[in-house]
């Protein structure tokens, strides 16, 4: 009968439960959703990891190749994220080039890699105008039940965190690389920073926010995507985006601030915890 | 012309012209600064049926760059503005119809999204679209030295550790959108949103200046 409901009424079906202050699928305004990491999943990628953030699912795969690089900056390796979202995941996207939607995700999610300064290129070069290491880190979404760019940030630290070089023996005269697989050293990673996803709804007079939205809710807060997405690294904020949905007050600002700094912790926890299960 | 008000907000002057296309439903030119951005607006019109919403109009962004070559970037910066103009937009006025908005960039020296975000609002306020309110964009930078510059030069947004952009509604400033670029931390944005915040009633006080040269009502 509430799947009826639903399709009829839906948006009389969703205030009906913001008014009794719960959400379409039982969480409070400021719970989220559990968090299920795996690393290693991929044995064939050079690092790799799944995450589940309730029923959103996405893949993470690193692979490592060696390249020239470019000539204006002979000291800096390449670091390519990408992020696809498939027609597998959800029934909004088509088969075809990536949808405006699935770009955007890209570019916020490679903004927020870049500004955390995570990942130091200089140290991604071997050998300066000679040769250089590019991580391609390809994230997958399977299952797109929101917060998208939670789990894609989530996927791609793990991974990250896992990944190990190589090392290579580069002949100066001859040119000629030889990579030594028996000896691998860690990536360098400074900072951990974690993305969190809130949806604005606007229930005159208040305007409520939802912490880690689902899909439906996140069509009904009006946005594509997520409406907030806060990312934190170290205390310090390395990307702030509002898109859409209600307008933000002053007071709503703060408490979203605060929150995403708690959740900030708890998912640095979960990563960790998953790090030492794997070595063990 | 220098803009200056009491509370000495310093933003870049700024020019501009609406009417500029004679062929469009609404149109507007704005220069903040150095950098120029030509915004034309069309609609309500009809659109294709795939994309006709029967709640709403459906707003299509189209953003040319001048070196003419559409990156992911754009889209980023498409999304943006569509999802600002949306909010500001009484859409729900206009069901199954579709309103283009084509921005062409001209010059860029730096601040390009906030001239983009000012100047879509000028041209729906030509436009005579129905709005819920107006929008104005504010950029502020963060120096090496940790220094809140407001609107800032192309020299200073190249050397700057942080970009934070804020878009505000007329009615009651609250924040409708926000993106930043580079590290900072919680102090910093929160002083940064409350002085873009203020520095936004310059830009109101801009836009009313600018449509009463050309309606007499007002």
């Amino acid at each position: 009968m509430a799947e009826v409901y639903k399709l009829i009424h839906p948006v009389k079906y969703f205030n009906d439960y913001i008014n009794r202050n719960v959400r379409p699928d039982g969480r409070k305004f400021d719970d989220q959703r559990d968090i299920k990491l795996n690393v290693n999943a991929i044995k064939s990628a050079d690092a790799s990891a799944v995450v589940k953030c309730g029923n959103t699912t996405v893949v993470c795969g690193i692979k490592l190749e060696l390249a020239k690089p470019k000539a204006e900056e002979p000291e800096l390796g390449f670091f390519v994220t990408n992020v696809e979202l498939l027609p597998l995941c959800s029934s909004k996207f088509r088969p075809g080039p990536p949808s405006d939607h699935a770009q955007v995700v890209s570019n916020v999610v490679s903004d927020i890699c870049i500004n955390s300064k995570s990942v130091n290129l200089k140290e991604l070069c071997i050998v300066p105008d000679k040769l250089a290491w590019v991580v391609y880190c390809d994230m997958v979404c399977l299952d797109n039940d929101g917060s998208i760019v939670d789990a894609c940030i989530i996927t791609l630290m793990t991974s990250l965190k896992s990944l190990t070089l190589p090392k290579v023996n580069y002949d100066v005269e001859t040119e000629e690389i030889v990579v030594d697989t028996s000896v691998r050293m860690p990536l360098n990673i400074t900072g951990l920073p974690i993305a969190t996803s809130f949806a604005v709804y606007q229930q005159s007079p208040r305007s409520i926010v939802l912490i880690d939205p689902s899909a439906d809710e996140e069509e009904m807060c009006g946005g594509v995507g997520a409406n907030l997405i806060i990312c934190c690294n170290d205390e310090q904020f390395c990307g702030i985006q509002k898109f859409g949905g209600s307008n933000l007050s002053t007071e709503a600002e703060k408490k979203t601030l605060a929150i995403a700094k708690e959740r900030s912790k708890l998912v640095e926890k979960v990563i960790e915890t998953c790090l030492i299960n794997e070595i063990k | 012309m220098e803009i200056e008000d009491e509370n000495n907000f310093k933003l870049r002057p700024m020019k501009c012209e609406l009417n500029y296309l004679s062929r469009s439903d609404g149109s507007a030119i704005l220069a903040q600064g150095e950098t120029v951005v030509l915004v034309s607006v069309n609609g309500p019109l009809d659109i294709k049926s795939t994309s006709q919403s029967i709640e709403k109009a459906t707003l299509e962004v189209l953003f040319c760059t001048k070196g003419g070559k559409p990156s992911v970037a754009d889209r980023f910066k498409e999304n943006i503005i569509r999802q600002t103009c949306e909010t500001a937009i009484l859409g729900c006025l206009y069901p199954r119809t579709g309103i283009s908005l084509t921005i062409q960039e001209l010059e860029d020296f730096g601040g390009l999204l906030t001239c983009t975000v000012n100047c879509a609002c000028l041209a729906l306020l030509n436009s005579g679209i129905a709005m819920r309110h107006m929008v104005a964009a504010v950029c502020c930078a963060v120096s090496e030295e940790g220094n809140l510059v407001l609107e800032p030069s192309y020299t200073q947004v190249q050397s700057a550790s942080a970009l934070l952009y804020f878009v505000f509604d007329s009615r009651e400033r609250n924040l409708v959108t926000g993106f930043t670029e580079g590290s900072f931390s919680e102090n910093t944005y929160e002083e940064a949103l409350a002085r873009c915040r203020l520095a936004s009633d310059v830009v109101f006080d801009f836009y009313r200046d600018i449509v009463k040269q050309y309606s007499d009502v007002i």
